[in-house]
Order: C-alpha cells, then structure tokens, then sequence
C-alpha cells in the first residue's frame, strides 16, 4: 500500500511538471504577446522597450526563462504579473482561495444534500410517477450551461423580479469576506451555490440512483429484509454505505477540479473574484505569470484529489487492485 | 492618448456643459461642498502597468495622481474652460522662456511639504527628472523629456543620469536648459510624469506611488482589492486654483465587481463613481434614462474614433482605394453602434471639435462643403475602387475583442465586400492588439484605434499619430498606424511646431490645414467624437468635470 | 448459438417485459435494437434531436423565406413592419436623455419572431444558423474524440507495456490539465496567432480542441473494456487457434467494446456541445464570421436587461439537445445494459 502511495506520489510530480512545460510552451507560442510591450506602457519609444525586455529577462533562451519562471513562483515566491507589477502571483490566488472555496464548498454541501434526498427518493417511489419525474429533472440540470443558468438567473433576481418579495433580499454581484460580515457573505453565495450545484445534483442522483438499484437486488439486502429490518434503515445502514463508493470518488475528483478553478464560469458571471477568474481574467490579457500559477494551481487540486481518490476506492474496495 | 481597454486620457473641453445635470451650467468652480466623509468609486479592474507615477499611462491612475502629487506647473483643478489652463503650481509663477525657447527659470514656493513632513527643494526637482530616465522605463522619457539638456545621454545611459546642465538648482530656484526649444514643455511639466517626488524615491519600479506633496497620500495599493487615499496631514493650501484643499478624507476605488454591479451599486447610493475607465453597458442606458436621469452626466471629450489604412499595402495605397472607404461608410450606422447619436458625434477628420486648429471639414459625405457628414455615397465609392483597380484585393480588419469594437469590424466587413474587396476578421484580444496594429511587419490593411489627447495641443493628434517619425518599420511602438508620410505635409507640421513656440494662434491655423490636407490624404476612416458618461450617486454634489482630468474626486462633496 | 453453455455466473439480465424464450437464439445487437425501439422515451428523445438538426440545417430557407433577412450583414439603419407600421429595427433610446439604441423586442411574427440583436439582425434566424455551427461541432468532435479514443485504448490494452505506459501517462496529462483551461489555452494560442497557420475563423479549431481536451473521458472506460476483455476465455481459445493480432483486435475485442464505445457517443456530443457553448461564451470558440449558440449568448450578454431573448433562446436550444441526447444515451445504454453478461461467440 505505501508503496502504491508512493508511486502515485511521483506519478503526480512528473504529471504537474509536465504541465508546466506544456503551459509554458503553449503561451511561449503565441506571438504578438510581447511582456515587454506591456510592461514598457504606452507609446514608449523603441529603446525604451529594448531596454525593458532586457531589465526583465525576456531576451534569454526559453529554458533560461522557465527556469527563472519557476523559480520566482516557488523559490523565492516575488513572481509578478504582466498586466501590473503590483500584483505578486502567489499571493493574488492566496486571496482568491478563499472565495473559491467559499463557492464551492457551499455548492458541494447542497449538491450532496439534495442528490442524496433525490436519488433515494427515486429508488423509494420507483414504479410511480415520481421517479421519473425526479430523473427528467436530473436531466434537465445536467443539461443546462451552468453559465447561462447563471445569467437567466441575474436576470430574474437581480432585474425581472428583483422588487418583488422573493429575490428583493438579493445582492448585487460580488464577494464579502466571511470573516467582514458573515450575513452578507451568506446572502451574496447563495444564488451562486444554487446554479453551481444544480449540475452536480442531477448528476449524482443519476449516479446515486443506479448504484442504490444495483446494490437493490443484492442477496445482502434481501437478507436485512427478511430479518424484518425497516425499509428506511435497509436504506440508510445498508444500501447506502454500498452504494457511495462510485458517489465518492467521483465527488473527490469534481470537488478537486472545482477547488482548482473549474467553477470559471460561474465565478465569472456572478463577478466573484476567486481563482476561476483570475484565471480567466489573465487569460484575456495572456498574462503568462498568471496563467502558469493558475494552472499548476488546478492541476495540483486534480491530480492530488485524483491520487487521494485512488487509495480511499483501494481501502474501500478490497477487490480492486491497484495498478 | 490611446485608450486602452477603455482607459481613456485627459480630454479638452472649452465648455463642459452637462447635459441631464438638471440643467446647472457648471462654471469655473471655486472649490465647494463640505468637507468630510469617503467617496467610494467603482473600477472593474486596478489601473494596468507599473502603478509607478513615473510610468503608469492611465487616466485612471492619474486622477489620484494629480490629488496626491504635484508638478511646477498644472491644469487648472476646475470645470470648464478654466480647467485647461496652465497655472503654477510648486513653482509661485509660470515663467516667461528666454534663450530662443531653451531657458526657464522657475521659483519654488517655499514651506512645502510631502507627506512624510520633509520640506520640498530644488534637488527634488532635479532628482524627479534623473529618475525620469534611471527607472528605464518611462515611456516618454525618449521623447519628451530628453529635450532638457543631457536627456538624450541619459536615454543611452539611463543609470547613470545626470542633469546638471539641464537643471540647475540654485537656493529656491530651479533653471531648466533645454537642447532644443520645446512648444509643448510647460504642458509636459504639467503631466504626472514630471510630478515631482522626493529626492530618496529608489530608482526601480515601486508598487505604490511614493511620498508626494498634495492634499491626498497613498495608503494602498492592491490591485486586486482596491486603492486608497488619506489625507496628507502636512498639506497646506497654497493656490486654490492649482491644487485645492480637497473635500472627502478619504478616496477609494474598488476593484472586482463586474460593470453590470458597479452600476447598480452606483444607483442604489452603495458607491458614488463608477470610474471612467469603465464603460457602462448598452442595456442599463434605457434604465439610466428614465430612471436615474439626475445621476447621469454627458460630457463631449477631445478624442476621435478611427480605422486606420495601411498606406503602404495594397489596396491602400492607392489614394481613390482608401477615399473610397470614406465615400461609402455610413458614420450613422457606426454611431448607433457605439450608444447613438446622443452619446458619439460622427466625424470625417482627425481633430475633435473644440480643439486647438480644429475647424470643421468633411469631404466625404454626399453634398459636401458644409463640414458636416450627412450621408454616405455610395455610388461614388463604387466609382472611386473600379477606377483604383484595387478589385479583389484582401483586407483584413483588426479590432479588439471588446463587443462595441468588434461590431465596428462587423460592420466594415461586409461593406468592404460588397465594394469589391476581400475583407477578412482579425480579432485580437485587448491587451495584444494596439501593439500589433502599430507593427508594420504584421500587415494589417484595415486597423481600429483612438486617440485620446494627452494636452490640449494639435501635434498631439497630428505629428504624433501622423507624422512621418512617429513611423518606426517593425515596432510594436510605432503609434502611425497608417505608416503615412507625406513631405509636403510634414514640412508644414513643422512649420506649425516652430510658429507655436512663438505666436501660437498663426500656429493653429498652420494645424487647421493640416489637418485638412491630411484628411484629403484618406489615411483614415475617421468614424466619430465620443461623449463620456458618467454615473454619479444621488448624495453626490459638487460635480466638476475637468476636461484635461475628467471627474475631480477630491472636489466631489459626499456628505 | 448456446449462449448459455459457459456456467452458472453467465446469468442473463431480462429487460422488463421480456420473456427468457423471446431473447433465446438472437445476437446482442439485434436484442439491443428491439429494446431500444420498444423504449419509447429514447425515440421521442431521438426524434427531437433529429428535429432540432433538420430546423437548424434548414436556416438558410427559414432566413431567406421566412423571416426575410440576411443574417451575417449589419443591420443597424434597417428597417421592419410590423403590424403593418414600419419601425426601425434599431431604435433610439428614450427617457430624458435619449442615451442608447435599442434594438426591437420579438414581434412575435414572422420577421424578427424574437427580436433583432444589437447590429439589428433577426436573433431566430441566427438562432438556427447557429445551431448549424454547434451541432457540426459536437457530433464531429465527439466522433473524432470517440474514433481516436478507442484506437488509443485499444492498442495501448491490446499490447499493454511500454505503449500502455506512453499512451496512459499521455492521457493523464491532459486528464490532469484542468479541462476548460487546456481547451481555453489551446484556443486563446490558436486565435491570437499573428501570422495565422491555421485560418483562426474556421470551425476546424474549436472542433479538434474539444476533442482532443476529452480523448482521456473515453480512453480510460474503453481502455478498462478492453483489458478486461482480453482476460476472456474466448479470445484465449481465438489465440490458441492462431489468430493474429490484427484479427484479434478487430473480431474478438472490437465488438465487445463496441457497446462501451456507443454509450459513450451520445454522451459525448452532449458534453461537447455544452463544452463549445462554454467556449464560445468566452470569447474563443466560434469566431466571427460564424455564430454559435454560445456566441449569441454572448451576444445577449449586453442586452440581458432590455432584450432578454437574445440570451435565452439560444440557451433553450441547448437545453432541449442536450436533454434528448442525454434521455438517448439512457436508453441505449438500457437497451445494450452491459453488465449483461451475453456471451457473444464466434460463428
């Protein structure tokens, strides 16, 4: 087992260099984007720009400047970005964690919540209307954009009916730090939470719901009923517990990708400046320190929760060997 | 000034009548309104580039600059016509030049302070305009300030800089000896670039402005939260006109919010600003009309809205190729594009109205000679590219990827198309497209840019966006888009630089033709003059709209 | 054939209302197509797809006789009536300060049904233009994905080893590359080029993107079928009579992963479709001078208060395809059901 940990360990730390050689390469080829233009400002005259490209590196061969990118971003963590020199990189996605985590964690809560309450309830009333009529709804949510559930649903609390009582409470878009004013922060997440998790809860019902049907027909269940337990604590002690593997390491890996900026387009449209954004936004203006810290940020989340994810389906499952 | 990513630039005004403003004809204004409280304004994003005060080139850096710092000379802090004036501002009067233009001789008020509580002296001024050219990257350091005498070495050797022949200090006095008389130095003076900082500022590149001596001092600088502004404790009023005790203790901008929550923070009082930078969306105009009509400010800006066409590729270089485009583009249509006609008037040359030299001209609009555009004529186009013999050429047709600027493209395309052209996109992203457009070696036919003015002066428009140097073959720094030089022109631009050292109005009428002979040329589809708007909150007063700095913060009263 | 004749573990798994006798002697394919056709949910789902496809490929005769409209000029001084009063199709603003144009609402008729966009264009007609672009980008890409994934999977099960280990770690990497920013790197490069190799407007770019961005999601179930597959008794047998390799991949394990590989279609031109809408949302999918429904969604972006329609009709177009590909994907994959162990053996 240590010895599966490890290697997947490497295993992620070639995965995540990979990527920032391929980032780099990806953005280093891409011309027109001279960092010393941007930095030189407006209209400055060509010596100005030479001298600029000169003070910052950039004349250097490609593996010297990696080399250099790397460094600033781990070692001695003062990278700086090329849209303006206040903004340090590391400490920018610093800032923007906790408004990521913030989205997401609140997501993930509700998705669990209702995907759970929905796909049991699916199983439950199977054979009646609503069994399908809960999947069709599953459907459907996993079948809207999340972006553009997001912006029908600015339109509709923040413009349409936004003076009646149901969304009067809602606030213009933006970010409040918990710790600033904890009722805000609340208030401004939850229409966020709610399009987020919309996605996630059809698809886990879905999941949830054809796991519980499998484990359903098992001798094990049958047994617990014929020893006269409750249907709902069959549900619940039994059914469940069997059924949450494939739930679980699919959450891990959606939640890491989400923690690692996947959430992009619902921060964009809901103008919460948490890492997805700042990704984005640095993409716009092809800010390449930026960019690679926000990538090796994602990546990280992905491959680690990837990793954790293999060896928690190990554990849980004696039967699956790991390769 | 390019506006960039919608950072627009200091902007002349000879009457800044606000329309919408419940009609109050705003005057030179004495400064009013009580004292107290903090003005919150809204920006989408922080200023780009080096918040350095040597090297940021944004209007929207600048209007804490000009409240944080000061120059020997400066704008007039007031609305209207008196907002464009030069007075003086560290130095106790504007001096007269001798020497043929190449000596002034300034004398500092004395008593001074920065922010710090040290006194300001000569040696700032002279260590201000060392740094200049020591931080390397100023971007008009090579060609604006190396006419003081040991600019230019300092450009080749920037670290060593010296100007002790160009500035001499001596007690309170300052002498300034330039190389080669200069029309414009007292407006350069009066730019943030030359505002003057202590003489211990480092020579690199600071992340937040350094100690300075205005009525305001920097306290933050965080371009992803928001930047902020105190009161400087040392500040002492010394002129009301040149930089005015301010009227909130504090000034913020907030950075973050999408342009869509800015404006309903504005209209709901939870901010009173939403920066200048940010250009309010084409669904919130109808709400801003009937709703909020009192918050909203229209000011006309000196800035003019152009594609320009590459005189040394085909199809234009071909002169009846490129009057062609002008005969058959509908400036309405490009107008209503932009906001209608309320908000952008339509234009057929490069000066903006009420400018220096600006006299009206447009040659190309059906019944021409009134100097206005009315209407397009399309059938002379026609007749203008058969006889160009340009036919089937391709075009491409660079905007950035801004939706108002990208629908101008989209509008060109088909009309290039359907004029015998092959017109293609090229949409690049903000932050890459005005340098490439500017590199000859990238090819662009048919390219989109602005100008806003830096000062109010027609070389700002002409020489530099038009002028045979402003062209450098295979530089993403080349702001002569259209890559034109014509002789005959450019000997009378300089005439008009060399009469203005003198006799400035004989100067203006030199421009005005220029301006016009340069319009014949066609090295531009001059499309339209933009007005600004601006959103103010209800508990807003004492608006004053400057037309070289736009909204003074710190004569906005809040409370 | 005696499907039955390999021990007790090989149970069948009946779909409902099936008898034992009516299943008996026929292929797994054959038995899959009675289910599905007999599942009348997947067939509606089916037939709105298709729907959707031929109203969309027939744009071009909805814009020119229908709504009367050229739909990639500008329209900004046109023209409509409505009504029978003639109104400008972009008109300006009012209140006070007469600031803004408006482009018209939906007229509800058959010119500008939802109303025009901001360069006065008819937003149905685009609407259905559109769907042409983000249609041929879903199915080509999760095609090219699909057919590139299971090769992939294939060789690299087949042969395992040193091609295993290459082609997995490669799939991990993009695997790891968080998703939507490979695909928004890969188009932000591929459209900033300046001196453009590949035309950056063709629909080439963002098809290959997407693709390439989810060859991992259907490598790593296939390449999983294919390992298992390999472990049956049957190709063992294949083996032991000399067959070659070639013949082994193609006759033994290809149909048996066939299955996976068809469940996963429709599955895929549903993640691709939202995927490009995502994209062009952005700003670096479609690019002018197509229209996707993500990029009228964008356009709508800046009419949402005054023109909601812009933005929402494109988005319900997405909604309905991507549901009914969905509800087909659940019906094949109940109609095919997997886990059923049918043996298939060799004629």
């Amino acid at each position: 087992m240590t010895a599966f940990v490890i290697r997947r360990l490497i295993g992620m730390v070639l995965v995540l260099f990979a990527i920032t050689v391929l980032t780099f390469l990806i953005f280093f080829a891409t011309p027109g984007v001279d960092p010393a233009r941007q930095f030189a400002g407006r209209n400055p005259d060509p010596t100005t720009v030479a001298a600029v490209r000169h003070q910052f590196g950039l004349d250097r061969p490609l593996p010297v400047r990696y080399a250099l990118m790397m460094k600033r971003l781990f070692i001695s963590r003062d990278l700086v970005s090329y849209g303006n020199q206040a903004l340090e990189v590391v400490p920018a996605i610093k800032a923007a964690t906790p408004v990521t985590l913030s989205l997401v964690t609140g997501a993930a809560v509700l998705w669990i919540v209702f995907s759970i309450l929905t796909g049991v309830l699916a199983v439950v009333f199977k054979g009646t209307l609503v069994d399908p009529l809960l999947m069709i709804l599953a459907l459907i949510g996993i079948s809207m954009p999340v972006f553009w559930l997001g912006e029908v649903a600015n339109l509709i609390t923040l413009d349409r009916w936004h003076d009646t009582f149901l969304f009067s409470w809602v606030p213009p878009n933006g970010y409040v730090p918990l710790t600033q004013n904890p009722w805000q922060w609340f208030l401004h997440l939850i229409i966020p939470w709610i399009t987020l998790s919309v996605l996630y809860i059809g698809f886990y019902a879905r999941v949830l719901r054809a796991d519980l049907l499998e484990v359903q027909s098992e001798d094990f269940v049958r047994t617990a009923r014929a020893k006269g337990l409750s249907p709902e604590r069959v549900m619940v002690r039994h059914m469940l517990r069997n059924s949450m593997i494939t739930f679980v390491s699919l959450f891990g890996l959606d939640f890491g990708v989400l923690v690692g900026g996947g959430a992009l387009l619902t921060e964009v449209v809901f103008g919460l400046p948490g890492v997805g954004k700042l990704t984005y936004d640095s993409l716009q203006t092809l800010d390449l320190p930026v960019i690679m810290a926000t990538v090796i940020y994602g990546a990280f989340f992905i491959t680690i929760m990837s990793a954790v994810v293999d060896v928690v389906y190990a554990r849980l499952d004696p039967r699956i060997r790991p390769t | 000034m390019k506006r960039l990513v919608l950072f627009p630039a200091a902007v002349l005004v000879l009457v800044a009548l606000a329309a919408g403003c419940g009609g109050k004809k705003k005057s030179a204004s004495q400064p009013t309104g009580n004292k107290g409280g903090t003005l919150i304004t809204l920006a989408n994003a922080a200023p780009s580039g080096s918040p350095d005060p040597q090297v940021n080139y944004t209007l929207q850096e600048w209007q804490f600059l000009i409240i944080t710092h000061d120059g020997l000379v400066g704008f007039a802090h007031a609305g209207g016509k008196q907002g464009t004036k030069l007075v003086p501002d560290l130095a106790t009067s504007i001096p007269a030049p001798t020497n043929g233009g190449k000596t002034w001789k300034f004398t500092l008020r004395p008593g001074i302070k920065f922010s710090t509580g040290q006194t300001l002296t000569g040696n700032d001024v002279k260590a201000t305009f060392e740094r200049l050219f020591k931080i390397g990257d100023s971007p008009n350091a090579g060609t604006w300030y190396n006419a003081i005498e040991g600019g230019d070495a300092c450009v080749k050797t920037p670290k060593t800089c010296d100007l002790s022949k160009g500035i001499v200090v001596n007690g309170n006095t300052v002498t300034f000896h330039l190389a080669r008389p200069d029309a414009e130095f007292l407006d350069q003076l009066a730019l943030p670039f030359a505002f003057i900082l202590p003489a211990s500022t480092p020579a690199k590149n600071l992340n937040i402005p350094p100690p300075g001596t205005g009525p305001y001092k920097w306290v933050e600088y965080a371009p992803t939260k928001e930047m902020k502004l105190v009161r400087n404790p040392y500040f002492k009023q010394w002129s009301a006109e040149a930089q005015p005790a301010g009227n909130p203790d504090v000034i913020l901008q907030k950075f973050g919010l999408s342009v869509e929550s800015e404006v309903t923070q504005v209209e709901n009082g939870q901010a009173d600003f939403l920066a200048n930078s940010d250009q309010i969306p084409a669904d919130r105009l109808n709400e801003l009309s009937t709703k909020h009509a009192n918050q909203v400010h229209i000011q006309t800006l000196t800035a003019t809205y152009y594609f320009a066409l590459n005189t040394r590729i085909p199809p234009f270089n071909n002169l009846k190729a490129r009057q062609a485009v002008n005969f058959a583009t509908d400036r309405n249509a490009l107008v209503k594009i932009y906001g209608g006609p309320k908000l952008n008037t339509p234009t057929c040359q490069v000066l903006p109205p009420q400018f220096p030299g600006y006299v009206p001209y447009c040659p190309y609009t059906k019944n021409p000679g009134s100097g206005k555009w009315t209407a397009p004529d399309l059938a002379k186009a026609k007749q203008l590219v058969s006889e160009s013999g340009t036919k089937g050429d391709t075009i491409k047709v660079n905007t950035d990827t801004t939706p108002a600027d990208k629908a101008l493209g989209e509008y060109f395309i088909p009309l290039l198309n359907s004029l015998g052209w092959k017109a293609k996109p090229q949409f690049l992203s903000n932050s890459i497209q005005y340098p490439f457009i500017q590199n000859s070696k990238n090819k662009v036919e048919f390219a989109f840019s602005d100008w806003f003015q830096d000062y109010p002066a027609a070389s700002d428009f002409l020489n530099i966006l038009l002028g045979c140097s402003s062209f450098h073959p295979n530089s993403d720094s080349s702001p002569n888009i259209a890559a034109f030089c014509n002789k005959s022109i450019q000997a009378q631009m300089n005439q008009a630089s060399t009469t203005g050292v003198t006799d400035p109005t004989a100067a203006n009428n030199i421009w005005a033709q220029v301006d016009h002979a340069v319009t014949d040329q066609a090295p531009w589809v001059a499309m339209f003059n933009p007005k600004q708007l601006n959103l103010v909150s209800a508990r807003l007063k004492n608006y004053t709209w400057s037309p070289q700095w736009y909204l003074l913060l710190d004569q906005a009263s809040v409370k | 054939m005696a499907e039955f004749a390999f021990g007790p573990d090989e149970d069948v798994v009946l779909a409902p209302g099936e008898a034992t006798e009516q299943i008996a002697g026929k292929s797994p394919w054959r038995l899959a197509g009675r289910r599905l056709l007999r599942d009348r949910v997947a067939l509606g789902a089916l037939g709105l797809f298709v729907l959707i496809v031929v109203l969309c490929f027939s744009a071009p005769i909805y814009a020119h006789h229908v709504a009367h409209t050229v739909v990639f000029g500008s329209n900004l001084n046109g023209t409509t009536r409505v009504n029978g009063k003639t109104v400008e199709v972009i008109q300006q603003g009012g209140g006070k300060l007469g600031i803004g144009e408006n482009p018209i609402g939906p007229t509800w008729q058959t010119n500008y049904f939802i109303g025009s966009d901001a360069q006065g264009r008819d937003v149905m007609a685009r609407v259905l233009y559109g769907g042409r672009a983000s249609l041929a980008i879903g199915v080509g890409s999760a095609a090219i994905c699909c057919l590139f994934a299971t090769a992939l999977a294939l060789m690299a099960g087949f042969f395992r080893g040193v091609t295993d280990s290459v082609f997995s770690r490669v799939m991990d990497l993009i695997w790891a590359f968080p998703v939507y920013l490979l695909a928004i790197s890969l188009s932000t490069v591929l459209l900033s080029q300046t001196k453009p190799i590949v035309n950056p407007a063709s629909l080439w770019i963002p098809t290959l993107v997407i693709a390439v961005v989810y060859i991992p999601y259907v490598y790593r179930p296939v390449r999983g079928q294919v390992l298992s597959t390999r472990e049956k008794e049957y190709v063992e047998a294949a083996v032991s009579q000399g067959a070659s390799n070639l013949r082994l991949m193609f006759n033994e394990i290809t149909p048996n992963i066939l299955s996976t590989v068809i469940v996963l279609f429709p599955l895929m031109i549903a993640t691709t479709i939202l995927t490009e809408s995502a994209l062009s949302f952005l700003g670096i999918g479609v690019q002018s001078p197509h229209a996707s429904w993500g990029t009228i969604i964008q356009d709508g972006q800046d009419l949402l208060y005054t023109r909601p329609w812009v933005a929402i009709a494109p988005g319900i177009m997405i909604v309905l395809t991507v549901l009914s590909l969905n509800v087909l994907g659940d019906g094949v994959r109940d109609a095919l059901d997997p886990r059923a162990k049918v043996r298939e053996t060799k004629e």
